[in-house]
């Protein structure tokens, strides 16, 4: 689906990436994380197609970026940005979707419909003005106006800074749905026990490089990820490690919970 | 053009001379070129600006603005040269138009002039950082504070503006929008709907910036108030003389001439 081989790119001020291999599945979920600067924003426009490599070659569904025109790159392929107000530009919710439906084709009674249903889907009031709503609804905004091309891959970079609870676990909601329908999701973010409750697969990103790459369970209780500073593993992966034995393999406090819900209702039968 | 007028670290002789000097040394050369309407003494003023921008480290940067400044010349040059129809005439074009060399030197002489016109004041802005303009202009001339802090802060926001614009054709490209096109009409059509989110995101940052600098006591500042001070030294003296030196051969040559 989404191939990187060698892939290098640099900025003016010197290279960011180098020799970057990736592959990622269809319909995966897979959770990019690591430092400030690490160079995880620049590996998903490269992605996306936004940026091109200086070297290397990224393929999307077979065809290479490069070839890419931006009409058919945003159908295959929606980009959420860590900031959302880059990509309002429009004075009501329904132009603001409609813009970007406009963009690759669609109009008229088709375009209707789509918006209100993505609207709805996200519940979202059509009339209301984008910049006077809060972080959270604008972000909602910008998701839905992605969401409306019905893009096959779908990158999130950093959608739930700067959002409280609520909101952020009811993008994450939507976004978690839109996977299990199929969408292939990539998502930067820190924060990780959103990465542990949601991503398939984990890579921690440092330099420029990979430096863990797996399934979200045996990257999120590696011994490894202790070391690197800017990585915080979720509060359930430590205290599992912690206490060791069976523990040590579990991530989530739900985990955590039911198991030892299980020990007790055995003692109990046992007794 | 980004990045080009933004100031460049270093600790040559004009980074080390007074902002206010530099000033004045840069207007002084611009006003040399006005003087005087010989080509040889405008190429001499570039000359002598590029060289100075060698000596400073930021002599690639002064060439990109020199080039750049030519093409705008040269498109001047084009709307100019048809229109200059007495004296001598070089080329004859069909529909009585007609290249005559009188022409041809105002035309070169106009875009010279405005290289070389524009160019001493990009070299100044690229050596001179804008808190030390801004400081120079309140402890020495005691300008308000006020004002000295609204001009140097329209020019410092420059570059961020400029880097929240690509950030937003790259978040519009994102969403389909395509950019490279090559009629310039399309482009422009495209750009509009960009000043929005331009706008609302300098309307928030600067409103932010206000408060900081409230909060800070900005309207309890003097000319006395600040930590720097801007000495006069010998270099400033030697910097200055050069410009005028320069300007007053270019009066010398213009009433010769
Ligand atoms: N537009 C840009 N121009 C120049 N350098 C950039 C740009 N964007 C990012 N960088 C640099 O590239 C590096 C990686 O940045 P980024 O991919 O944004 O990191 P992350 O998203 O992991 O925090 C940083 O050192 C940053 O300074
Ligand atoms: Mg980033």
């Amino acid at each position: 689906m989404i191939e990187l081989s060698n892939v290098a790119f640099g900025y003016a001020e010197g290279p960011v990436i180098n020799n970057l291999n990736l592959q990622l599945e269809k319909g995966s979920f897979t959770a990019i994380t690591g430092g400030n600067g690490a160079g995880k924003t620049t590996m998903v426009k490269l992605i996306s197609g936004l940026l091109k490599p200086t070297s290397g070659c990224v393929r999307l569904c077979g065809t290479d970026t490069r070839e890419l025109k931006a009409k058919n790159r945003a159908k295959l392929c929606g980009f959420l940005f860590q900031n959302p107000d880059r990509q309002i530009c429009k004075t009501s919710v329904y132009d603001e979707i409609g813009f970007s439906l406009s963009c690759i084709g669609i109009a008229g009674g088709e375009a209707d419909k789509i918006i209100r249903e993505t609207a709805e889907m996200l519940e979202l009031d059509t009339k209301s003005e984008p910049f006077s709503l809060s972080k959270g609804e604008r972000q909602k905004v910008a998701l839905a106006s992605v969401l409306a091309a019905n893009p096959e891959i779908l990158i999130l970079d950093e959608p739930t800074t700067g959002l409280d609870y609520r909101e952020c676990m009811r993008i994450m909601k939507i976004v978690a749905d839109l996977n299990n329908s199929g969408t292939t999701v990539i998502m930067v973010s820190h924060d990780m026990e959103i990465v542990a409750d949601f991503a398939k697969r984990v890579i921690v990103f440092e330099g420029g490089k990979i430096i863990l790459d797996g399934d979200c369970r045996s990257v999120l209780t590696d011994e490894r990820l202790r070391c690197i500073s800017s990585v915080l593993p979720p509060q359930a992966a430590v205290l599992g490690q912690k206490l060791g034995g069976r523990f040590s393999g579990l991530f989530t406090t739900e985990e955590i919970i039911s198991d030892c819900i299980l020990q007790s209702q055995c003692r109990m039968h046992n007794a | 053009m980004k990045g080009l007028l933004e100031y460049c670290r270093g600790n040559s002789f004009l980074h080390s001379c007074n902002p206010l000097i530099k000033i004045a040394a840069a207007f002084i050369m611009c006003v040399g070129c006005f003087m005087c309407s010989s080509l040889i003494y405008v190429l001499c003023v570039i000359g002598i600006t590029l060289i100075a921008g060698y000596s400073a480290g930021v002599g690639g940067k002064v060439l990109k603005i020199f080039t750049s400044l030519l093409k705008l010349g040269f498109i001047l040059l084009l709307l100019q040269i048809f229109f200059i129809s007495e004296g001598h005439v070089l080329i004859s074009l069909p529909f009585g138009i007609r290249v005559t060399a009188e022409g041809l030197h105002f035309c070169v002489l106009l875009a010279l002039r405005i290289a070389g016109a524009t160019l001493p004041l990009a070299l100044m802005l690229m050596v001179t950082k804008m808190s030390d303009i801004s400081g120079a202009l309140v402890k020495k001339l005691h300008v308000p504070y006020k004002y000295a802090f609204a001009i140097t802060t329209a020019l410092r926001f420059i570059p961020v503006f400029a880097d929240e614009m690509n950030g937003i054709i790259e978040a519009q490209t994102a969403r389909g929008v395509e950019f490279d096109t090559k009629n310039p009409i399309k482009k422009i059509s495209l750009m509009l709907p960009l000043c929005v989110p331009l706008l609302v995101s300098s309307v928030k940052r600067i409103e932010d910036s206000s408060t900081s600098a409230l909060l800070r006591g900005f309207s309890l500042r003097t000319y006395k108030s600040g930590v720097k001070t801007y000495p006069f030294h010998l270099r400033d003296a030697a910097l200055l003389s050069v410009a005028a030196v320069t300007s007053a051969c270019g009066l010398l040559i213009g009433i010769l001439i």
